[in-house]
């Protein structure tokens, strides 16, 4: 390190000798339409990254040769471009812009304007990001770029959230893009170790949102390639908000919000669910010839369902909740010509809707760039954060919460007379393991994380159009699990363990350093050149401790200290680092040919030792139609442009650190230390390799109110990442390696437009995808991966493996089973390909309206032809069958109301089969639960009102505005579980589509206001 | 000057590149496991350490037995069970998919060892006790392997298991050889000779947490009964009776309510709270292996053995794994097992209905039971040994394989013959070319 500083200082010494080749000063104002001066407009010259800001009277001052172009460029306002010449004074009136083309687009390592793009890259703006009422930004992703299917598996506050950017690429490694923040490609996994079911944290939601200033999405292979073995899954960029040259400007931004689940699950009274009991007997006794008495099982339960004293539990509305949400947020920036500053402080409490959950985030942030001379600028970004989630059991474990919801008897009580809960052993449903408002109320289960994220930077221009930039970056979590299962819950009293609690700790140190010269320089007026050449090494070193212990004095005390004993405790630690080499060279030709060609070498520890080392090329090219001569460029056509693509890049996430290796692992027996083979070697292992070719089309019409961006891809993933089946007699059933090939392939459709300017203002946009996903090789076909779901060739990931059915004979009432290998026995042997979780196409439709002081933005978010197993049902539609055989009814417990249209009478035509009190018509793992799971979503509505000028300066505002604001108000779909978006396993798109005591997801109202002092 | 920015670029590249070379922190490489006699000591024991498996003896192994048998009722939630507890055995069956490479790790654990440890120069090494326990450890898992998945019933057969007696090359995957399946003859002819080798080199060793010189004994009487040699079954049984240091517990209580090693147990995996097996877990927590009332209802009046059952939660339970932290050992051999070895060994060798019943008197009297009357017929003494074997050993993971063995399988579970073993898995035959089905069962 020590050798490195001395080069770095060594650096900029003889970079400093290079300056101060600039022949003479230009300064001028810049005013907007209405002659007032614009501070912060960004002042460049063109084709190079040198530049300016304007100052708070607008002026500015910079140094240029006659032959320079100056280029003026402000977020919404028209690119003015002026020649320098003789001038020495260059004043400038900027007008306003409907389009979006100007835009500046951050990509790896740099910036372009956006007509100079030659990639597949989609961009949104931190504010629809940043005021929306959800805890991470992912989140507020969702419907809101072409081509990147985000959903929300769960309603679990701070949940761990799915993004699948073109498509999944991969099996057994990650399918989650990667995310750079401030340059910095971060920890996005989940780092805690405590066991709540399905749903994990979400390290994106360390993120304050509100302090995003933009999101890019890079999707193609040229804009990913940059990120070489981590670019497959495409990339998403966060940039987080900077200072500005001009006064102090106060941004105080707050809403506060009240939530409920977004769709309530209607179970049977207890007078229903009682007389399809009875009905079940006497169904038996007309199918079967049993000789079951009338009113068969109320009687024996010791129930008259007309007793109108019935208990009648509502289980879902007794777990469920409304419950609060708010945010708070100071942010203060300004700065001069040297330095700018940004720093925010912001507060985030999110109550669950499901008792028991809530998450909570503190953040603090401070950006500042310096200038020191007219060669050097430093600057850091710095951001601490500290969230603390509340979390319960769920989804298909034991204890979870709603799982031990499913099919609730109403029968029974949350609690009893003397005030204890009831337990589920003294009544008449076998589902439920223990009392869930016990479970949510009593268990304790949180984590704990502080995560620093921190980045110094320092750019030095060597000489002109050439800099250098170094940073060197660090994120840093620590992570605590605490956890406390209570005496009096029947997990603690069958394992008699007088409570069970568990400490554990996670902590991730990461470093990175990243070095790279950039190259911007216009050659004889026409030829333009862009040029990054870096190097970059990253290692993290990541530990974890982990303590059970059990025999609790009393449930007061939850803490380790309070424990008898001491059942298990470990630490253990891991660690990869990856070197990396990256170019990146854009040439354009007269603004009509655009050329770009990237590569990356990237070396990871992770893999085998004859693949240390991977390339990571791809090459682009754009041809801006509208710039060519011939081109009847007019109001109508004012800009077309044509783009391919074809590169590769890989993944190399989600093996373990050491997957290559032959290893001996650590055992224990008679409490001593033993020696067991732990893995075969494969010393081939290496990436994922993805190749992706794109061809898009760039169309402005109307001088750019409409724009139209589409793109066709085929991605091409070879050499997946996969637990290879191998013959058990070498003791291990699989090793991983890099076999099989998925393709996806894919329309995307984005269409923005500036339908009505002027007083009433609308603009709308509109996105859609049509992404078909198809495994194309397997080594070993049809591997059974789960009781429901499969890999198979011609299939796309995510397909269901089930028994499948052919509906309800209306003559008998049965179920018609496909006994599809015809032993007779309906059995994991009958199961079958049934259908899948993939959507034939999703999108979003934004609209946003604004009429003098009001208004108006909404967004639809669909998603169409994908399909859910929605294994709840095997439990709420269990119609009256009883585990233990015939010696006692005792049913899983409620039905759903869907159990109203059960088959009653010969001749009656439904899916639901009649009530019975043997299992004949019920198969856990069958497509009697695979259903439909489109949606329409009003996923976002907000109306605001911005005070006029002549009220907030009388209040010394600069603005004011106040808001009201609804997330996920409707919801149209035919799915009939809690919520069509819900995946119990969140982030293994192998296993994607399954529904089992999932928490739905909040829909909320909430209000806010914008203070900008 | 631009020269000196690209050499000190060249500079930075070059730094740091030990970033790519981080070592494992709780693994070490296999190819330098097995170095000197701490490590070799290390593996032997780590041999133990994956008959813990939940698939093996740390639960399904046992249990899957009785479950197949009329002892145990799946009343609980995994199809895996109820597949089993329903005699049609798919061959996508979660358990047979996972219990076959799981008792292989065993097997190749002790290759490992019968192959590299003459090499090693270390003179604390006891070479005799690591290769003589190797042996048995070998033929323990190839014995267990045939029992459900070779037609052991059958000498004649050809449905044995394929034999791999050497450790993959380099533990490199790609050189996992595809090997046929061998003869059941050859199958028991390897066991038998490793056991002869064990035998030879372990003389004099009685850990009870290991298999010591007395459970190769006793395996290799077991083994012999399965295959009917029974004059040397007898002869093994009778050497462990005799010359053993095992004697029978007056009060059965001290055999299955103790989480410690018995005064008649020869060979136990152990267990304890800080290595849990999961026997307790799925016998009082869960519903997969409840009580058979068939095997409540069988017993005779005045049987102790009788008394090892409670109900909770409304189920019948066994309490022969009654401790709460799971720390109940797995009992592989004991001695009233021996007896009854020695016992059926004894009739089926001299063709005397009565040659056995002193033995089964011993097991009986113990239980609280009368001794035996005269029996008149070889089929009678099968009766009395069947209930002898299933209300000593249930839940031991005895009885699917006896009532196989003695060929009562389709008559008391109602079996199809080629259900009496399990199939071939199929991800095994999608793997290997030269693995053939059991008989009867689908291939894909």
């Amino acid at each position: 390190m020590r050798r490195k500083l001395r080069i770095f200082i060594l650096f900029f010494f003889m970079a400093g000798m290079a300056s101060g080749v600039y022949a003479q000063e230009i300064s001028g104002t810049v005013t907007d339409e209405s002659g007032s001066p614009l501070p912060g407009v960004n002042i460049f010259l063109r084709g190079t990254t040198q530049g300016t800001q304007t100052g708070l009277n607008g002026e500015y001052r910079l140094e240029a040769s006659p032959s320079d172009t100056l280029e003026f460029s402000f977020l919404g306002l028209k690119t003015v471009v002026t020649p320098v010449g003789t001038n020495t004074t260059l004043d400038v009136q900027m007008a306003e812009d409907a389009t979006q083309l100007q835009e500046i687009v951050v990509v790896g390592y740099g910036s372009q304007k956006k007509s100079d793009l030659t990639g597949s890259v989609a961009s949104i703006e931190g504010d629809e990001i940043a005021r929306q009422p959800v805890a991470s930004l992912d989140n507020a992703l969702q419907g809101r770029a072409a081509g990147a299917l985000v959903s929300s598996p769960s309603g679990t506050p701070g949940a761990g959230i799915s993004i699948q950017i073109r498509g999944s690429t991969s099996l057994t490694a990650s399918s989650e893009p990667l995310y750079v923040i401030d340059g910095i490609p971060m920890i996005s996994e989940d780092l805690s170790d405590l066991f709540t079911g399905g749903q994990r944290t979400n390290s994106i939601a360390d993120i304050n949102p509100t302090d995003i200033a933009s999101i890019e999405i890079l999707k193609d292979a040229s804009a990913t390639a940059i990120y070489g073995s981590r670019g497959a899954n495409g990339v998403v960029i966060i940039t987080t908000k900077r200072g500005k040259v001009g006064a102090p400007k106060v941004d105080i931004n707050s809403y506060y919000g009240l939530q409920r689940v977004t769709n309530t699950v209607d179970m049977l009274s207890s007078r229903e669910q009682l007389l399809l009991m009875d009905e079940a007997a006497q169904q038996d006794n007309r199918a079967l010839g049993t000789d079951y008495p009338e009113n068969y099982v109320s009687d024996l339960w010791g129930y008259d369902p007309d007793d109108p004293e019935l208990q009648n539990t509502d289980w879902y509305g007794e777990i469920f909740r409304t419950a609060p949400i708010q945010s708070h947020d100071i942010s203060v920036s300004g700065g001069n010509e040297r330095t700018q500053y940004f720093t925010s402080l912001a507060y985030f409490d999110q109550e669950g809707t499901q008792l028991g959950t809530g998450f909570e985030r503190f953040s603090a942030r401070v950006n500042l760039d310096s200038k020191i001379n007219d060669w050097l600028d430093v600057g850091t970004t710095i951001s601490v954060n500290r969230t603390n989630q509340d979390r319960t059991i769920n989804d298909n474990s034991l204890y979870g919460v709603v799982i031990n919801t499913l099919a609730g008897d109403p029968l029974m009580p949350v609690r009893e007379d003397d005030g204890s809960y009831a337990d589920p052993f003294s009544y008449f449903g076998w589902w439920m393991l223990d009392n869930p408002l016990l479970i949510a109320n009593e268990y304790e289960r949180a984590t704990k994380t502080t995560r620093g994220l921190g980045t110094v930077f320092a750019e030095a221009t060597l000489f002109e159009g050439l800099t250098f930039r170094h940073s060197t970056s660090i994120d840093y979590t620590s992570l605590t699990d605490e956890a406390y299962t209570p005496i009096i819950s029947r997990e603690s009293s069958n394992a008699s363990a007088n409570g069970l609690g568990v400490y554990g700790a996670t902590e991730d140190f990461t470093w990175l350093t990243e070095n790279y010269f950039s190259y911007s320089r216009v050659l004889g007026e026409k030829h333009n050149i862009n040029a990054v050449l870096g190097a970059s090494y990253q290692a993290s070193n990541r530990n974890f401790v982990s303590i059970d212990a059990q025999q609790f004095p009393s449930d007061q005390f939850t803490k380790l200290d309070a424990a008898a004993e001491v059942t298990a405790a470990s630490t253990e630690g891991t660690q990869w680092g990856l070197a990396s080499y990256y170019f990146r060279t854009n040439y354009g030709f007269d603004d009509r040919y655009l050329i770009t060609l990237t590569g990356r070498a990237d070396g990871s520890s992770r893999f085998g030792d004859n693949n240390r080392f991977g390339f990571f090329p791809s090459g682009s090219v754009a041809w801006r139609v509208s710039e060519e001569a011939f081109f009847p460029s007019g109001p109508t056509l004012s800009d077309l442009k044509l783009r391919a693509s074809y590169g590769i890049t890989g993944n190399q996430d989600g093996i373990g650190n050491f997957a290559s290796r032959g290893l001996f692992g650590v055992g224990n027996y008679r409490a001593g230390a033993t020696l067991i083979p732990s893995q075969l070697s494969n010393s081939n292992l290496s990436w994922e390799s993805t190749s992706q070719f794109n061809v898009g089309l760039d169309l402005a019409l109307f001088e750019n109110r409409l724009t139209l961006t589409t793109d066709y891809f085929i991605k091409n993933t070879e050499d997946l990442l996969l637990d290879r089946i191998i013959p058990g007699i070498s003791g291990f059933s699989d090793v991983i390696d890099n076999i099989g090939e998925i393709e996806n392939r894919g329309l995307e459709l984005a269409l923005n437009g500036v339908i009505l300017t002027g007083e009433l203002n609308w603009t709308s946009s509109f996105n859609i995808s049509f992404i078909r996903n198809e495994i194309k090789r397997l080594v070993v076909n049809d591997q059974v991966i789960s009781d429901s779901h499969i890999l198979s060739e011609g299939h796309p990931i995510g397909t269901f493996f089930l028994i499948d059915q052919d509906g309800v004979d209306p003559q008998t009432g049965d179920m018609l089973w496909d006994d599809l290998d015809d032993d007779g026995n309906i059995n994991s042997g009958d199961r079958q390909i049934v259908g899948n979780v993939q959507p034939d196409f999703f999108g979003g439709f934004n609209n946003s309206f604004s009429y003098k002081g009001l208004d108006l933005t909404f967004l639809f978010q669909f998603s169409v032809g994908n399909e859910i197993f929605n294994h709840s049902r095997a439990h709420y539609e269990n119609l009256g069958w009883s585990r233990i055989g015939t010696g006692f009814p005792l049913p899983d417990g409620n039905n759903h109301v869907l159990a109203r249209d059960r088959w009653q009478e010969p001749g009656d035509v439904t899916d639901i089969p009649r009530a019975s009190l043997e299992n004949g018509n019920w198969r856990e793992y069958s497509s009697r639960w695979i259903e439909d799971a489109s949606f329409l979503r009003l996923k976002n509505i907000n109306l605001g009102y911005n005070f006029p000028d002549a009220l907030t300066s009388r209040l010394r505002l600069s603005n004011l505005r106040v808001y009201v604001q609804g997330q996920n108000l409707l919801t149209f779909t035919n799915y009939t579980g809690a919520d069509p978006e819900v995946s119990q396993n969140a982030r293994d798109p192998r296993v994607a589509g399954e529904d089992f005591g999932t928490l739905p997801q909040t829909r909320s109202l909430s209000v806010g206001v914008n203070i900008g002092l | 000057m631009k020269s000196l920015y690209i050499l000190l670029f060249a500079g930075l590249l070059v730094f740091s590149c030990d970033v790519l070379e981080p070592e494992p922190q709780q693994s070490l490489d296999a190819s330098t496991a097995l170095a000197d006699a701490g490590s070799a000591e290390g593996i032997l024991s780590g041999a133990y350490s994956l008959m813990q498996d939940p698939e093996y003896y740390g639960l399904e192994y046992i249990l899957n037995n009785d479950l197949l048998a009329d002892n145990a009722v799946f009343e609980g939630f995994f199809d895996s069970q109820l597949e089993l507890d329903q005699l049609a055995v798919p061959i996508t069956n979660l358990w047979i998919e996972e219990v076959w490479p799981d008792i292989y790790v065993v097997i190749s654990t002790a290759n490992l060892l019968i192959t590299g440890v003459g090499e090693i120069d270390d003179p604390a090494l006891d070479k005799d006790a690591v290769l003589g326990e190797a042996h048995a450890i070998r033929a323990l898992g190839y014995f267990d392997l045939l029992r459900y998945f070779g037609e052991h019933y059958d000498t004649s057969s050809e449905f044995g298991l394929p034999l791999i007696l050497e450790p993959i090359p380099n533990n490199d995957f790609n050189q996992i050889p595809d090997l046929p399946r061998s003869t059941v003859a050859e199958v028991y002819d390897q066991i038998i000779s490793d056991l002869d080798v064990a035998i030879s080199l372990l003389d004099g060793s009685d850990d009870t947490g290991t298999m010591n010189y007395w459970a190769a004994l006793s395996l290799r009487a077991r083994v012999n009964l399965y295959r009917g040699a029974y004059a040397e079954a007898f002869a093994d049984a009778d050497s462990v009776i005799a010359r053993g240091p095992f004697v029978l517990e007056p009060d059965l209580n001290d055999v299955f309510s103790t989480t410690e090693a018995s005064a008649e147990s020869i060979f136990e995996v152990e267990f304890n709270e800080q290595d849990q097996s999961d026997y307790n877990t799925f016998l009082f927590r869960r519903d997969e292996y409840n009580v058979d009332t068939t095997l409540l209802n069988s017993f005779e009046e005045g049987d102790v053995r009788a008394t090892f059952f409670t109900n909770s939660r409304g189920r019948d339970r066994t309490t022969k794994y009654s401790d709460n932290t799971n720390a109940n050992n797995a009992k592989i051999f004991r001695l009233a097992e021996l007896y009854l070895i020695r016992s059926e060994a004894a009739v089926f060798a001299s063709g005397d209905p009565n040659a056995g019943t002193t033995d089964l008197n011993v097991v009986r009297n113990r239980a609280g039971l009368e001794g035996l009357d005269a029996i008149s017929t070889t089929e009678d003494y099968v009766d009395a040994l069947l209930y002898e074997r299933r209300a000593e050993l249930n839940f031991e993971g005895h009885r699917f394989f006896d009532l196989v063995r003695l060929g009562r399988a389709e008559e008391v579970l109602g079996l199809e013959p080629f259900r009496r073993i399990m199939p071939i898995p199929r991800n095994e035959l999608q793997v290997s070319d030269a693995l053939a089905q059991n008989p009867n069962y689908p291939t894909n």
